[in-house]
């Protein structure tokens, strides 16, 4: 028999699995219980045809923090990183595109031909979005300090912060703090003149999040998306061999080698407290398992619900339902019999992410929509084809496509989901046919996840990928609410560690991984 | 006549006449020179039409700065201000109408939602709270983040330590302050459309933002800092139009010893080996200086008034990618009576106050994406005034002013039309339409009417674009980076030349803030240059 856990952790998606892998590591009796019958939360895709294996919701791993691969020895796991030379593939309604490689370089000298001042602008572009997103980058390694009573290590933080800000030079420190709470339509739009250039670079501001191109805050969501080695202004296009299940299975797996066990099926329907500290948790089916640490991997909302409220207090309660997650994202997975034909696309083009978003209003306008409680009529999308890097997704001479669908809200105004489910379908592969002409006549099967299902079916409360909308209101030192930015929340004894925590979403791992770490360092 | 003084203002609008009424006090001679014939630059009265006196551009007063009040003895030299009693928001069978008297106002609010009513109790008193501890901010000169000067930062350590003292409640408030949208700040508070929408409004006028657009909840508390006879939260209309502050402000500097000159348009900043020495007028006239202080926005400033090679190149990008994109205009009616109201006829006490079109957040954003794509709204929000029914002196006995501020009119315009006296014309007849909606009478009653686009409003007062706050108040544009990164200091990178207007910390609207800190700021470095020597 299995030792009796002392921290059970809720939900067994990427974050959830990381905190358990990192607290076993340390010696930790950990017990995932997750409700579904897989671990892997959001990396996990929907059924789609007998030979093809669809890409979790968010199909691009390229955030994955490094740390946590090489603590975690997800390599040996089983998890490998590919990444194509490509990054993002914007085909234009005119018939041309604009490819952004790798290499910032050959980016520009592709771009001259479209605006040569605009070729003239990337690279130093591309530098400024670096050198801010490495200052990210060490942000988001912080636990956000405690504005009520600093320490002297929120002191020692600040500190390093403002050293921080201050060894990228005085111009680019500025730039950092009025580039962070700027639209991103601003900063892309201040830079270059072309909407084909302007489209593609402030689709990564909105992706995931319920906000337009023109919101504040959506320049940090960019920066933040960038906010990894080797990123720039083109972003990540990485993907896991085997799709990112196998990168679910590498960390359930690594969380198993040091210890941890992972029970599915085993939904939690309450986190039980007495005399206001957390005790437990009682699964569906009444089963009570005690342990003296909850660690929660699901939506901030969604864990406040599972407490006692009177234990957390009516002020709590009414904060934490005013949390915002207005989830405004579908996702489109499709079979195809072959790959389709982009126009103005060679293969190698095609590898990365494909993002149709013509010019920032055409972004604007599909959020537009759903502020409106409608579906977008003209989506953004950002599509990617894996089974072009790695061919083991799909059988030979076919392909896999995952669909990003950009313009869904959770809420739909004098409409359901139910009823309209099968037009988002509808609608991704009309747009697409516009740029890859023949699309829809390849496809062998098609799965739409509403964000209802978001919400039912993943746990997301609102439809909601990130936990927790991306805005400045719900940034660093009061994500998820002021005075709870420190992975412990709520009840003493409950910790939150998913994506509603600070650094958020993404395939990043990190809000696991420092939750892990604020974790061990409280029990000290 | 001298043409050699300590110091040269230029611009004699509201901040401009400020900064040399306290350099005057201090004992300088200070020339404020000013392009038209009136004095006060957005705040204005004329006489459009005969007998019918406007404020032509700004309508209300609640910012204007105690301190300038008292410091400048203003009411002495005439300024008096009439309170304006209460919000209506006429809907299509109903309103809202809230007033001064708070307990009727709750009344008010329990015919619509009883939560609601609750609610408006406890959000006010957590606003006024709020303000009282970020007004310091409007009188501290921010720091440059590009740089670690101690002195400069101590102001805000002070700021950080109380921030620190804040109830969580409050910190938690002031947060989203910062960061929220209008509409997400005040959907945690309350369910009734109209109320949220007309609350909202105070979050996007003069802006280009919508109620839902993130950063407009602070704009939200910058207007909850007015304060009048120590009253927070009052709103209230000079005597004689928004001119009436400008004048009594020009009296005071001119009994300090200043002198004011109009029709007079500069035309270039002197400056000899990278300093300010004096400014040469159109007419060819060169005035001296030891300090040059400009009220003009940014733009005016460095790229019209400095001559090519001054300017570091770089600095200069940074004027040039400052945001204004005005978005209002305003409509100015001469009625010959009162209209009426559909949904509460009779010409009663709640034509005495504001008159909101803003019946619901849909209504609002609305307007605003209309101008995101370059049109004005089709529908858009309206903040209406009758000063005449506070201040009969505007117009000829028995007939009215009516000011109609609009939202949203885009500065830009789609498809490269231009603001012409077509496009004027369609604007002012839509604003009519709109009203006509509410006041099924208002066009029997029209006399003479003036549409005032963005474009008008930068020819005739000079604000690029048509901002009437000098530059967007977007997130990225206040404190430190206004009005250019690491210049938030009221100094400029030529040597003498200060900035004095909207334009910097803490921002527009008539305020006078900006004028009375930067002319300490810049007797507070004689004094360090003084003592150096």
């Amino acid at each position: 028999m299995p030792p009796r856990p002392d921290t059970i952790i809720v939900g067994a998606g990427h974050n959830g699995l990381v905190a358990a892998a990192y607290l076993a590591k340390a010696g930790r009796r950990v017990l995932v219980l997750e409700r579904s019958e897989h671990a892997g939360g959001i990396l996990r895709g929907p059924v789609l045809a007998e030979g093809f294996r669809a890409q979790g919701i968010v199909p691009a791993v390229g955030r994955l923090r490094a740390s946590v691969v090489k603590d975690l020895k997800l390599a040996k796991h089983g998890f490998d990183a590919i990444a194509p030379d490509v990054r993002m593939f914007a085909p234009q309604p005119d018939g041309s595109a604009v490819t952004f490689w790798g290499d910032p370089n050959r980016t520009s000298d592709e771009l001259r031909a479209r605006s040569p001042r605009d070729a003239e602008a990337f690279p130093a572009f591309d530098a400024k979005v670096r050198a801010i997103a490495s200052f990210l980058w060490f942000v988001n390694a912080a636990t956000p300090p405690d504005p009520k009573s600093p320490s002297f290590a929120d002191a020692i933080m600040g500190l390093k912060l403002g050293k921080a800000l201050r060894d990228m030079g005085a111009k680019t420190g500025r730039e950092a703090i009025r580039a962070l709470p700027m639209a991103v339509a601003d900063l892309v739009q201040e830079v270059f003149e072309s909407e084909a250039v302007r489209g593609s670079l402030v689709t990564r501001g909105v992706l995931f999040t319920g906000m337009g191109a023109w919101a504040a805050g959506t320049a940090a969501v960019f920066l933040n998306d960038s906010a990894v080695p080797d990123a720039g202004a083109a972003g990540t296009a990485v993907f896991a061999r085997g799709g990112t299940e196998a990168l679910a299975d590498a960390l359930a797996s690594a969380a198993r080698s040091f210890g941890a066990q992972i029970r599915t099926a085993a939904e939690v329907e309450q986190i039980r407290s007495t005399r206001g500290r957390v005790a437990g948790v009682t699964l569906a089916g009444g089963t009570e398992i005690d342990a003296e640490l909850v660690v929660s991997g699901a939506d901030p909302k969604r864990t406040l619900l599972l407490c006692d409220p009177v234990e957390l207090g009516p002020t709590l309660v009414w904060q934490g339902s005013n949390i915002r997650q207005p989830g405004a994202t579908a996702k489109v997975d499709l079979a195809l019999s072959a790959l389709p034909a982009f126009t103005a696309a060679s293969e190698d083009r095609l590898r990365g992410r494909i993002v149709i978003a013509p010019s920032i209003d055409d972004v604007e306008r599909a959020m537009d929509a759903v502020k409106y409680g409608r579906i977008a009529e003209e989506p953004v999308l950002e599509v990617t084809i894996p089974s072009l890097v790695d061919p083991s997704l799909a059988p030979e001479g076919r392909h896999v496509m995952s669909v990003v669908f950009q313009g869904a809200p959770r809420l739909l105004t004098d409409a359901d989901w139910a009823s309209e489910r099968n037009r988002v379908g509808d609608l991704a592969v009309k747009t697409l046919e516009r740029y890859a002409p023949g699309l829809g006549g390849l496809v062998e099967a098609l799965t739409v996840t509403t964000p209802e299902d978001l919400e039912d079916d993943y746990g997301l409360t609102g439809g909601h990928v990130q936990h927790a909308e991306p805005g400045l209101d719900q940034f660093f030192g009061w994500r998820p609410l002021n005075g709870h930015a420190r992975y412990a929340f709520g009840l003493p004894g409950l910790y939150l560690a998913g994506s509603g925590a600070h650094p958020g979403g993404g395939i990043t791992g990190a809000p696991g991984a420092n939750a892990a770490r604020q974790i061990l360092k409280d029990l000290r | 006549m001298t043409n050699r003084y300590d110091a040269v203002v230029i611009g004699g609008g509201h901040n401009g006449l400020t900064a040399a009424a306290y350099l005057a006090k201090a004992g300088r001679g200070v020339v404020v020179l000013e392009r038209r014939h009136v004095l006060g630059g957005a705040a204005v009265t004329e006489e459009v039409f005969p007998g019918f006196r406007f404020s032509v551009f700004s309508y209300v007063v609640s910012l204007l700065r105690p301190e300038i009040i008292r410091e400048l003895e203003l009411p002495r030299h005439g300024l008096e201000i009439l309170p304006l009693d209460g919000t209506m928001t006429p809907l299509e069978d109903d309103y809202l109408w809230r007033v001064n008297d708070h307990a009727r106002t709750i009344r008010e609010l329990r015919r619509w939602s009883l939560a609601d009513a609750e609610a408006y109790e406890e959000y006010g008193q957590l606003m006024v709270e709020m303000a009282r501890f970020i007004k310091p901010i409007l009188s501290i000169v921010p720091p440059d983040p590009g740089k670690i000067s101690p002195m400069d930062w101590l102001p805000l350590t002070g700021l950080a330590r109380s921030f620190k003292d804040l109830p969580k409640r409050l910190q938690t408030t002031f947060i989203q302050l910062m960061t929220m949208s209008a509409a997400d700040f005040l959907d945690q508070w309350f369910e009734t459309e109209p109320l949220k929408a007309t609350m909202s409004a105070s979050g996007i006028i003069g802006t280009f933002q919508g109620p839902r657009s993130p950063g407009t909840a602070y704009v939200l508390l910058h207007h909850y800092m007015g304060e009048i006879d120590g009253a927070f939260r009052a709103w209230g209309i000079p005597r004689g139009g928004t001119g009436g502050i400008s004048n009594a402000i020009a009296s005071a500097a001119l009994s300090l010893g200043a002198e004011i000159r109009t029709e007079a348009p500069v035309a270039r900043v002197l400056t000899k080996g990278g300093r300010a020495v004096g400014v040469a007028l159109e007419s060819g006239e060169e005035i001296e200086a030891s300090v040059v202080l400009s009220s003009l926005d940014s733009r005016w400033t460095f790229v019209k008034l400095l001559d090519d090679g001054v300017l570091d190149p770089d600095f200069r990008e940074e004027v040039l990618r400052f945001k204004y994109r005005g978005s209002s205009g305003k409509v100015n009616l001469a009625l010959d009576g009162l209209p009426e109201l559909a949904c509460k006829p009779g010409t009663g006490e709640w034509l005495r106050g504001a008159i909101s079109f803003s019946p619901s957040l849909d209504y609002m954003e609305r307007a605003y994406d209309d101008a995101k794509y370059g049109r004005p709204s089709r529908r858009p929000y309206l903040d209406c005034i009758i000063p005449t029914l506070v201040d009969p002196s505007m117009a000829p006995p028995g007939k009215h002013v009516m000011s109609c501020f609009v939202q949203y009119a885009p500065y830009h315009l789609a498809d490269a039309s231009e603001w012409d006296d077509a496009a004027r014309t369609a604007f002012g007849e839509n604003v009519i339409d709109t009203l006509e909606e509410r006041f099924p009478d208002i066009r029997s009653k029209i006399a003479h009417a003036m549409f005032i686009t963005p474009k008008d409003i930068e020819d005739v007062t000079g604000l690029s674009e048509g901002n009437i706050f000098q530059g967007e108040l977007s997130l990225e544009q206040l404190f430190f980076n206004r009005p250019v990164p690491g210049w938030a200091r009221y100094r400029t990178p030529v040597r003498d030349l200060w900035m004095c207007g909207s334009a910097t910390h803490p921002g527009g609207g008539i305020m006078g803030a900006p004028g009375r800190i930067a002319a300490l700021e810049v007797l507070k470095e004689a004094k360090r240059r003084r003592r150096a020597a």
